[in-house]
């Protein structure tokens, strides 16, 4: 009963000091906005790594090898040119592997009379079909005969083919990628956009002797695609395939590989790894915007106690207890950091919709974030309250009067 | 005739210390008032008398000497205690009105109810009574603001009457207020203490002071005069007795 009384006292007291009160909020407020777009944006980069790893199309019995020393995507070193079709052959040779597709890879423009459009151009070996499982919808994928005779064929992947015939048919048109002419030989079945706007579709393909002789000109691979005949088969299967690729790359047993694996088991570490440290951000990040905020709600309060001496005066004189203005103070903290924290909460997702729908940055809403606004705001409220709650209840009545 | 005493103090001694320098305010005062009386305690500036006053009050505590409220020893009280004899038996009028800004005659005449335990609809009844017992029942919703001085006073007189208090202890009542509004304010006075009220007005205008029954004078933190006022409750020049009802 007397503590709900002191709870709409405090309600009064921070109606009639609007000024303070809104200070008050606006650096809970900021707090607040900030995490809860920060954690959005942490999701939303989660799930585009997610999505894209799976659009990688990686089975449990598959990886790939990329030429250059680095880790996962992250090469150290663009130019390296060492990765080689003889790599392909001696590692097709192991017994544990049954499929091996070596890939070239550039970003080029390709052109149809007037239109263009840029897209990453492949050149695969006929095994990449069955390797990724992706159907072709029109036409056919391009086959050994193609390989052998350096064909200028192309498949194209959905979205260049829209970009360059629109809702026409593609096939036995020719498009020039780079300076040369190709045929449009078949279309890949559409896979649509990722949740996180990573486009798998966005791709053509060529025979990769084509590639290697007539378009991009360059003997070395960009990376291999490798399929083992079972998922427990790939540890030791990448051991043989690390063998060959430093023999053939005549390492010395001092040297650094100048190849790295991507694996599933790799990516799905480094997400957790990389999850691991954003959450260790945030949560540096959200503490120390809400202190700011706590202290800021602390300062405004204790200023707010000397403005506000008569009035606690008054109350002390007809019969406030002590607890009661500890109490009073404590709630307009707790009351103030919750509404900072309901604003922010509400600002916070203005703002996140507001990058989704530009398309700024990778951006998912989640609830946890505003949970936890709630939950903070009003730890945040209670500690940096007791405080100034307590110097206003133990200033001594007869002072606070005169 | 044995009335009740509703204060006594005995050798009450106030000492302020501050950097090390000891201040005397108050030098053993005792006085003794009986239930229903009409106090006034006049004085200069600097002889003791706020300081009595918040001795009395309940707001502050004596550094030495003995005070009974109603037979209580206040002396002993905690916190706690303290906040409930005020709430209960004290009633304050302040010189600079101390009334909340920005909050309704009607809310700042509720506020002891909200340190005690009385019903809502209780409350509210006692808070309109109380406001047109001083005449402002047509300003309740007004803020302190949009209320002249005298209109303010009464306010606060409303609000030491609501918990129906023993005592009414006014703090230069008069001291902000022009002669007029003075005037209807020690009138309400007046016809508090006829209506049986202890009431205790602590002032240095001798023109206020003539109301009271009983005077008495402070001078350097000590009783220099106590007597009866011989003109009590006879009609005086000027002043009319205005019924506040």
């Amino acid at each position: 009963m007397r503590i709900s009384r002191n709870l709409v006292q405090a309600f009064r007291g921070l109606r009639l000091n609007k000024g303070n009160t809104f200070l008050m909020t606006l650096g809970i407020m900021i707090g607040i906005a900030s995490l809860t777009v920060i954690v959005a944006i942490g999701e939303g980069t989660k799930s585009k790594v997610l999505s894209r790893i799976a659009s990688l199309g990686f089975g449990p019995e598959s990886f790939s090898v990329y030429s250059g020393a680095g880790r996962l995507f992250f090469g150290r070193n663009r130019n390296v040119t060492s990765m080689t079709l003889q790599d392909a052959d001696d590692i097709r040779a192991m017994p544990e592997v049954a499929i091996v597709v070596p890939r070239q890879r550039k970003r080029m423009r390709i052109i149809n009379k007037k239109e263009f459009t840029s897209t990453r151009v492949y050149g695969v070996s006929p095994e990449w079909q069955p390797a990724r499982q992706w159907k072709v919808v029109d036409g056919t994928f391009f086959n050994d005969m193609d390989m052998e005779r350096k064909r200028k064929v192309i498949v194209l992947g959905a979205t260049p083919a829209y970009n360059l015939f629109g809702e026409k048919d593609p096939i036995g048109k020719k498009i020039r990628v780079g300076q040369v002419f190709f045929e449009v030989i078949g279309l890949l079945k559409k896979k649509g956009l990722t949740e996180s706007g990573y486009d798998p579709d966005n791709r053509a393909l060529i025979p990769l002797t084509t590639s290697m002789s007539r378009l991009f000109r360059q003997a070395h691979l960009h990376s291999m695609k490798v399929v083992s005949i079972h998922p427990e088969m790939v540890q030791k299967t990448m051991e043989g395939v690390t063998q060959i690729l430093r023999r053939n790359h005549g390492l010395s047993s001092l040297a650094d590989d100048d190849f790295r694996f991507v694996t599933p088991e790799g990516i799905m570490q480094w997400v957790t790894e990389s999850e691991q440290a954003l959450n260790r951000m945030l949560f540096l990040v959200s503490t120390v915007s809400l202190l700011v905020g706590g202290v800021v709600i602390m300062n405004i309060l204790l200023v707010s106690i000397r403005e506000r001496i008569r009035e606690i005066g008054v109350r002390r004189c007809f019969g406030a207890r002590r607890s009661d203005i500890t109490q009073q103070f404590l709630f307009e903290s707790i009351l103030v950091s919750l509404l900072g924290g309901l604003m922010g909460a509400i600002l916070g997702w203005t703002l996140s919709t507001a990058l989704r729908h530009f398309d700024f940055l990778p951006v998912k809403i989640t609830l946890d974030p505003f949970l936890l606004a709630f939950i903070f705001s009003m730890i945040v409220g209670l500690i940096f309250g007791i405080y100034p709650a307590r110097k206003a209840a133990l200033l001594s009545p007869d002072e606070t009067i005169r | 005739m044995t009335t009740l005493k509703v204060i006594e103090v005995n050798s009450i001694i106030k000492t302020y210390k501050s950097e090390g320098l000891e201040t005397n305010v108050l030098k053993g005062i005792s006085i003794a008032i009986d239930e229903g009386d009409y106090v006034s305690i006049i004085g200069p500036s600097g002889s003791g008398k706020s300081t009595l006053m918040t001795i009395l009050g309940c707001l502050g505590q004596a550094t030495s000497g003995t005070y009974l409220l109603d037979k209580e020893e206040v002396g002993q009280f905690s916190d706690r205690e303290l906040s409930r004899i005020r709430n209960e038996k004290i009633g304050f009028v302040f010189q600079a009105f101390h009334l909340l800004p920005g909050v309704s005659a009607f809310d700042n005449v509720m506020i002891p109810l909200i340190y005690c335990s009385k019903t809502p609809k209780d409350a509210k009844e006692r808070v309109e009574r109380a406001l047109i017992r001083v005449g402002l029942e047509h300003r309740m919703n007004h803020t302190p603001g949009q209320l002249s001085g005298g209109e303010q006073q009464r306010v606060t007189i409303a609000r030491s009457l609501i918990n129906d208090p023993k005592i009414i202890l006014a703090d230069e009542p008069t001291g902000n207020l022009d002669s007029k509004n003075g005037i209807e304010i020690m009138a309400t006075f007046d016809n508090l203490n006829e209506e049986g009220r202890t009431i205790i007005i602590i002032t240095h205008d001798s023109v206020v002071s003539e109301h009271a029954r009983r005077i008495l004078t402070l001078r350097d933190g000590q009783i220099a005069s106590d007597r009866i006022n011989e003109n009590f409750k006879k009609p005086r020049a000027g002043f009319s007795r205005v019924a506040t009802q």
